[in-house]
């Protein structure tokens, strides 16, 4: 006899929690009910992270398919938009040193590559501005849309920047009120385990013994079911990634007007780098170091030096974060999301968009039956540990490309025994073709697609070797996508309006559906 | 910038009313109470306002700024717009105001606004009630169109002309009921739009589209027209 899958029970209450929640239960809407239930069990007494205030476009679809308002979202989870992140003093350290990694697409680029020809003609302009507004559109400090755009429709391509305490809240109400999940507020005493080593239930003091078919560990770096229960190891990547640890401080602004980044401000330091995130009513500002390289104290300095008067006596909140994963992430009836599953700097903001496509993959192909569990298990994973590697791969990317060699940091991150196989083939790759379609970034949903590796290679520098003869065939059309590059820029800047005045619009407003 | 002064007779005991020629622009704010005639001439649509985003109901004279396929009254059909009827004048809480420097105003010609006893004359009377009409107006779009937004209603409508000399038009931003949507409201929201005279404006509104391959071949004849008298 098969045992069917219909009670789903996710531990952890954070973003990682909601979103899975809200993703299951949106796609199985229809059979919601006695027959298959989502329920989220919450301790009362464990605070969440609330890391990952930067996400990927990806969060618009997720949060329509969940059927959250965009309007509601602005005014509830003191959001802005992001266009994409500007890295400062990463390729060689002098004050005059940035690039954007936008979140558009380089113009044309389903029908032409134009790196090689922005490389032959080498006329001093950036590869993100030959090829793409939205730098410029930073620049000016635009919104990426007008307030007569439908919601989680864009003009330039954006994704948010946002409060990760509200937004779990925000969720956390959609979920409960109009999605059918079951909220329990209780603390994980125990895990039962069935025989077979399947997970049976929890017990609970406050709410007695849950029992699921299916239960997802959203319990953060605690990583309480699969980690401590299912006894699934840890595997660190400190040897790629040195980073690990953060200080953390919320910057109030100058006053109401001051305008708000529309990109995430990504600062080289000594021996990482800050983040400078712009939300409406403050700036979220933290120092990732590598605890090998500086001392606590010395970062501190670092950061306190980024501030400069602002952020004088603010409270500093410092965080200890291994960079790794687990070896599987879904073992048994048992499946790992967010920090439960793995933590990676916070770079290129990969934290949640790696929830929304775990938590998109569950309710998808979730399984019918305990008996095909295991099949399912197997995919997820082959697809999961590649994104993580890829993730890893992509990371790395923006330290090998430093030319930087002022400090043991930069110069420990171009040793070859710190750089992955791949990363390294890619490299070598990469000096003579450029990425784009028919390379390497193949699999369904990829988590950065080709345009970001070449935002981010030649943003610093890097150099592709160009054979001109091999490029003739496309002249015209390359000539054309530049040329339509520059119109589009300047129709947009004279046509979007002042970041912080559309979300002043926004929340006074609202935008329409349509 | 508008010159406003709010309207009394002891500063505008003088003033007249002048028929002015009146140009309508390509698209004009449309009020619930002037559906039925404004649909025998031309379409209404939605657009949003770009200062908030959100819906208001137009009558569309023509496919761009500037242009005006219906520019006399007989073209309309007798349809004569509250908002041109308005022109000039304004209300500012509980009185009247104009912009002084408006071509509608003249101390010279025209019908005088006020009477010799400094009370409204004919044409300060008929402006009255057109303001009073639109008052009302504008409080039924606004709970017409509230309605539409909460049963998602409305649709965005592109618009794609080809014209014999070659010219495309695309016109974006416009917005209509959706009829489909509207056959699956249930019951209950059905007689709430009935009742409320909602059903009849939605209606309306999806029937006057028909107007737009009109307005098309009106525009097709008015260059035709221009093109020969060119040549002659």
């Amino acid at each position: 006899m098969v045992k069917p899958v219909r009670h789903i029970v996710i531990v952890g209450g954070g973003t990682a929690g909601w979103l899975t929640a809200g993703v299951i239960a949106a796609k199985h809407r229809a059979r919601m009910g006695a027959e298959f239930s989502v329920t989220l069990v919450e301790s009362p007494n464990t605070p969440i992270i609330g890391v990952g205030e930067g996400t990927w476009p990806t969060l618009r679809s997720t949060l329509a398919r969940i059927g959250v308002s965009e309007t509601e979202f602005f005014r509830k989870c003191e959001a802005a938009f992001k266009q994409g992140a500007r890295f400062a003093r990463w390729t060689t350290g002098e004050a005059d040193d940035f690039y954007y990694h936008p979140l558009m697409l380089p113009q044309s680029f389903a029908q032409l590559n134009l790196v090689p020809h922005w490389l032959a003609r080498e006329d001093g302009r950036s590869f993100c501005d030959a090829v793409c507004p939205q730098g410029r559109l930073c620049d000016d400090g635009l919104a990426p849309k007008t307030i007569a755009t439908a919601e989680f429709e864009a003009v330039a391509n954006y994704s948010y920047h946002l409060d990760a305490g509200k937004f779990a809240a925000f969720l956390q109400e959609h979920c409960c009120e109009k999605l059918g999940v079951r909220h329990v507020l209780a603390d994980v005493q125990r895990v039962n385990l069935a025989p077979g080593g399947d997970i049976l239930s929890l017990s609970t003091p406050q709410a007695g013994e849950i029992a699921g078919d299916l239960f997802v560990d959203c319990t953060g770096f605690k990583a309480l079911l699969i980690g401590e229960t299912l006894g699934v190891p840890f595997k660190e990547c400190g040897d790629v990634l040195f980073c690990d640890r953060a200080l953390a401080v919320q910057v109030p602004y100058a006053s109401e007007a001051t305008p708000i980044a529309c990109q995430t401000i990504s600062t080289a330091q000594s021996a990482g780098w800050i983040w400078d995130i712009g939300l409406p009513a403050r700036r979220g500002v933290g120092h990732v170091y590598s605890s090998r390289h500086i001392s606590d104290q010395q970062a501190e300095r670092e950061l306190r030096d980024y501030l400069g008067a602002a952020g004088r006596d603010l409270p500093v909140r410092k965080l200890v974060i291994p960079a790794g994963h687990r070896e599987t992430f879904w073992k048994r009836n048992c499946v790992a999301v967010g920090l439960a599953a793995g933590f990676l700097e916070p770079l290129e903001a990969s934290a949640i968009v790696l929830i929304e496509l775990s938590a998109k993959f569950i309710a998808e192909q979730l399984p019918v039956c305990r008996e095909v569990m295991d099949l399912i298990a197997a995919r997820f994973n082959a697809t999961t540990q590649y994104r993580w590697g890829r993730i890893i791969d992509f990371l790395k990317l923006h330290y090998v490309l430093t030319k930087r060699t002022d400090s043991a940091f930069w110069r420990d991150n171009l040793l070859p025994e710190t750089i992955p196989d791949r990363l390294q083939d890619l490299l070598l790759l990469w000096s003579h073709q450029s990425p784009w379609f028919h390379d390497e970034f193949d699999r369904v949903e990829e988590v950065f697609p080709a345009a970001s590796y070449q935002y981010v290679l030649y943003g610093m520098g890097f150099r592709t070797q160009v054979e001109p003869a091999a490029l003739s065939g496309d002249a015209k059309n390359a000539e054309r996508a530049l040329r339509e590059n520059a119109i589009q820029t300047e129709r947009l800047r004279a046509g979007l309006p002042r970041h912080r005045e559309l979300i002043r619009k926004i929340v006074e407003h609202g935008m329409q559906t349509v | 910038m508008p010159n406003l002064q709010l309207l009394n007779p002891k500063t505008h005991g003088q003033l007249r009313l002048r028929s002015t020629a009146e140009a309508a622009p390509h698209f004009l704010q449309v009020l619930a109470p002037e559906f039925q005639v404004a649909a025998t001439c031309c379409p209404i649509l939605f657009t949003k306002d770009p200062e908030t985003g959100s819906f208001y109901a137009g009558a569309m004279f023509g496919f761009k700024p500037g242009e005006n396929l219906l520019g006399s009254p007989e073209d309309r059909g007798g349809f004569h717009p509250l908002m041109l009827q308005r022109e000039g004048f304004f209300m500012s809480e509980r009185n009247i105001a104009i912009d002084r420097d408006h071509a509608r105003f003249s101390e010279h010609e025209g019908e005088p606004l006020f009477n010799e006893a400094h009370e409204p004359g004919n044409s300060l009377r008929a402006i009255q009630r057109t303001l009073g009409e639109i008052h009302h107006g504008l409080e039924r779009n606004k709970s017409f169109i509230a309605e539409l937004t909460a049963h998602k209603l409305i649709e965005p409508i592109e618009i794609s002309l080809k014209f014999e000399n070659g010219e495309r038009l695309t016109l974006q931003g416009l917005y209509t009921v959706s009829l489909d949507r509207l056959r699956d409201v249930d019951d209950a929201a059905a007689l709430q739009l009935f009742r409320a005279g909602h059903l009849q404006l939605a209606y309306t509104m999806a029937a006057s589209l028909k107007h737009i391959p009109r307005l098309a071949q009106l525009r097709e004849q008015q260059q035709a027209t221009r093109g020969q008298s060119r040549q002659a």
